[in-house]
């Protein structure tokens, strides 16, 4: 009976053009990457370094495909089939809800193995230059992709059964993602050849991301540890993919039947109409509760603004007050620690963490902002209501964008008196806190027009979401895989090129971070990311007047 | 009719879509005060002319007007003219039934000590008042539907174009979606309403056009469109009890045409049958059966009914096509 889960959803999957677009990306992608390595001459290259390069290349780019474009096709499945109404279908049917689950992962896990299948003929050749092996490197490799395979279709369809719409599906799926992938890794790499417990716990987190493992196959030692011995992390990344799995795994199929349906429709008390005890509770938990009955909306005030926000569930005021207290309390945290010298990191290191958190907080919580401001008015058919108010059309995109930059100004401010504490221990500090805070400025800028102009161009919100992930991750942690094989593979000139469009890197050369002291790229990472903004303010601009004119 | 005294003016509306022809000259006009029943099977262009009045399409060919003011050229002017309710209800999460209501009200520039006032007006009018507090999207369809009908009303529209109200509704809230659009009507507003359910709108509606492939096939009330595409009327005659009516039956295929379909109905004691005789005849028929001592209980005509109508346009479009 599983059987046809499994072929709907594979055809389902097959069926659609991101599909298609993937399969023949990655073939064409692979196939490129072994002609522009392949010997031009009839000399043999004997020591295999070319053929490793080429091996390197291929593998990081096959777990930067699986990271970045798995987890959109499960994250969805479930919550697209709760809200059209075919779970239900299914669960009234005689099928267990393992049998269910069992069909779903496989549909998934069979087309991403026919991507797989894709990159063979470049595993191939890149055996045939010489230099890599099948049972040592190529063999494993495939070995720990299909182990991230696994893990992160689980939890994505884990999230799925949680999420209520595909859209929160998506963003919470790809928070997690790369959370596991690549915040872990920061520990580690800060706190590396110190004394004391945080460092053996900080090399115990990193093993939850591939990367250490996938770097150690293909000869790189360890994930920015400059030479420094590190243990296998095969093992403990094995263990950890595998043992996650299965918990995300049983979890889902336990929650997995009717009662997954049996909800009531939410009661919508407002606060003014609970006891007094309740309502100060609520003000005190709350600060500012979303649940008391608000007043109309104010005069000079951006109406699609105010909605924006109101229509918000994480990033109501609520949330982004305990978002900024915590950003708030933990830059000065660092900073004190820093100065009363519990800790020997020094104000690089401390800049650094601040900077690689504020990226990451970006980077995670931008597109769930910004992908969605079109995308959603014209899925839901707001977006026809809107053109039928008399709000002229600048006015809807300001009030939209202004929500999402004003959510991102207060996230920036938070981490300010971090800094501000940075410039007092060390004051020629502050013109690099400055610069700092400026590269950081333009990745919250270019993450916002990014997100708002791929919004522009999707019908989807699902799909919004998942390309402006996309496009972040491949700009902010995509460039950093190619700083990470800086040296070996990459020569310093195409590292320093490729990170010209990374504003975090930029950020981290400024602060002369460890790892990113012999890079110079600013302001040249200045123009790009101003460049690039233009880009996408004109594409939304375009998009936006072509979407409010008469058909 | 003067152009002064219409709400809506159409003329010659046509809309092309590469080799599609959406919308084929279509032209009527709508007295203010009056309820336009829009019907037509799927893809006859109702949406389409619907979108050009309410400003979201261009047409190819033809003008329209709402009191007076041009939906193509001035389609800002008719924002404020028209309160518009698509078949698509377009909720926003986690937003209450007032915040949404306030939205829409400050995205229409009434002012906040106004809009308060305003928005009790309209969750008065469409019995909405008790959802005020609720989440938009927790509501069941056809409260979302008052709410949409209360959200058109928000800026005092003088005429409202309803795309499928009454659509998904169970039939108690089938009734009080009547009564809303009625009262409405009393206030002085004009409506234009498509529906499938097409009892419902028979009800309801002053005026019916019926639309199929673009073209207008059928526009009036609903008794002279049957007079139009049909010349035969449906009688009734009913006995005391179902002894006479092979009798009754003879007596009426002597009045009637010879090709006249006449049935007997023996549990009700009624025949029916067909005819395009004038009303004087039909007289002398009952004044025939009644001097033959013929205990009749009722001699009825059975009013006209706009699934017959609708039926019979679109079916002697589609002969008149092939």
């Amino acid at each position: 009976m599983g059987y046809a889960i499994v072929e709907r959803e594979l055809i389902g999957t097959l069926r659609t053009r991101r599909a298609l677009a993937l399969l023949v990306g990655v073939a064409i992608a692979f196939s490129l990457l072994v002609v522009s390595r392949w010997p031009s001459d009839a000399t043999v290259e004997l020591s295999g370094v070319q053929a490793q390069e080429v091996f390197r290349l291929f593998a990081y780019g096959l777990l930067a495909i699986l990271v970045l474009m798995v987890p959109a096709f499960p994250a969805t499945s479930v919550v697209r089939e709760k809200n059209q109404g075919t779970l239900d279908l299914l669960l009234n049917s005689p099928m267990p809800s393992w049998s269910i689950y069992l069909g779903k992962m496989l549909g998934i896990l069979v087309f991403v193995i026919l991507l797989l299948t894709m990159s063979l003929p470049a595993a191939s050749a890149a055996y045939a230059m010489g230099g890599v092996s099948w049972l040592r490197q190529i063999l494993p490799l495939y070995g720990i992709l299909a182990l991230v395979l696994v893990q992160y279709t689980a939890l994505a369809l884990l999230v799925s059964s949680y999420a209520a719409t595909t859209d929160s599906a998506l963003k919470i799926t790809y928070g997690l993602v790369l959370l596991a992938a690549v915040v872990t890794l920061g520990p580690h790499f800060f706190l590396q050849g110190q004394p004391g417990w945080m460092p053996k716990a900080a090399e115990w987190v990193r093993c939850a991301s591939p990367v250490p493992t996938v770097m150690e196959l293909v000869g790189h030692g360890d994930a920015g540890s400059f030479g420094r011995g590190a243990p296998t992390t095969l093992a403990r990344f094995a263990a950890f993919a595998a043992g996650s799995a299965i918990v995300f795994a049983v979890t889902t199929i336990v929650r997995l039947n009717s009662f997954l349906l049996d909800r009531p429709r939410p009661q919508g008390i407002v606060t003014d109409d609970r006891s007094t005890a309740q309502q100060w509770l609520r003000r005190l938990v709350f600060l500012v509760d979303p649940h008391r009955r608000k007043r109309g909306i104010g005069p000079f005030v951006n109406p699609v603004m105010v909605k924006e926000f109101r229509t918000r569930r994480f990033g109501r005021i609520h949330w982004l007050l305990r978002l900024v207290s915590l950003a708030a309390l933990v830059s000065l945290l660092l900073t004190y620690a820093a100065t009363t010298g519990t800790i020997d990191w020094g104000v690089e290191t401390i800049g650094g963490i601040m900077v690689i958190l504020q990226v990451a907080l970006l980077l995670v919580l931008t597109p769930s902002l910004a992908a969605n401001l079109i995308s959603t008015e014209r899925e839901s058919g707001g977006w026809e209501l809107l053109m039928m108010t008399p709000l002229p059309a600048r006015s809807i995109l300001l009030g939209k964008l202004l929500s999402v930059f004003l959510t991102l100004l207060l996230l920036m401010l938070a981490t300010l008196p971090g800094y501000l504490v940075m410039i007092w221990i060390h004051p020629p500090l502050r013109w690099q806190v400055w610069q700092v805070l400026i590269c950081l400025s333009w990745m919250a800028l270019f993450a916002m027009f990014l997100s708002a102009a791929v919004s522009s161009l999707c019908r989807r919100t699902a799909l919004a979401t998942t390309i402006s992930y996309a496009l972040l991750s491949v700009v902010c942690v995509g460039t950093m895989l190619i700083w990470l094989g800086g040296g070996t593979t990459f020569g310093h000139e195409l590292v320093e090129s490729v990170l010209q469009i990374n504003p975090m890197a930029a950020a981290l050369t400024i602060i002369e971070a460890p790892g990113f002291t012999n890079y110079r790229l600013v302001p040249s990472n200045w123009w790009w990311m101003g460049g690039m903004c233009l880009l996408c303010v004109f594409v939304m601009l375009a998009q936006t007047w072509r979407l409010t004119r008469p058909q | 009719m003067g152009e002064q005294t219409s709400a809506v003016v159409v003329k010659d509306l046509t809309k092309v879509y590469g080799q599609l022809t959406a919308l084929d000259g279509l032209s009527f006009e709508l007295e203010q005060g009056r309820i336009l029943g829009l019907i037509g099977p799927n893809g006859a262009g109702k949406t389409t002319a619907i979108k050009i009045l309410v400003g979201l399409a261009r047409a190819t060919r033809g003008r329209a007007s709402i009191a007076g003011c041009d939906c193509l050229h001035h389609p800002k002017k008719i924002k404020r003219l028209v309160g518009y309710m698509p078949d698509t209800f377009g909720s926003y999460d986690n937003m209450r039934v007032w915040e949404y209501l306030d939205f829409f009200g400050a995205a229409f520039g009434i002012r906040r000590s106004q809009r308060r006032g305003r928005i009790e007006d309209v969750m008065e009018t469409t019995g909405s008042t008790y959802m005020r507090d609720r989440y938009v999207e927790s509501l069941s369809h056809g409260m979302k539907q008052r709410i949409g009908i209360a959200r058109t009303l928000l800026h005092d529209p003088s005429v409202l174009i309803l795309d499928e109200p009454a659509n998904g509704l169970d039939p108690q809230a089938r009734i009080e979606m009547r009564q809303i659009l009625l009262r409405l009507a009393e206030l002085g507003k004009t409506l234009i309403v498509t529906s499938h359910i097409l009892p419902e709108l028979s009800r309801i509606c002053d005026v019916v056009a019926i639309l199929n492939r673009g073209k207008l096939e059928a526009f009036g009330t609903l008794n002279d469109i049957m007079r139009k595409v049909s010349q035969k009327r449906t009688l009734e005659v009913q006995l005391g009890s179902g002894d006479g009516l092979e009798r009754v039956a003879g007596m009426v295929r002597e009045f009637v045409e010879p090709e006249a379909e006449i049935t007997e109905s023996p549990s009700e004691a009624i025949v029916r049958f067909r005819t395009s005789k004038p009303e004087s005849e039909m007289g002398s028929l009952l004044a025939s059966l009644i001097s033959a001592n013929i205990a009749v209980t009722q001699f009825r005509e059975i009013p006209a009914d706009l699934e017959d109508a609708f039926l019979s346009v679109t079916r002697h479009a589609e002969e008149s096509d092939s």
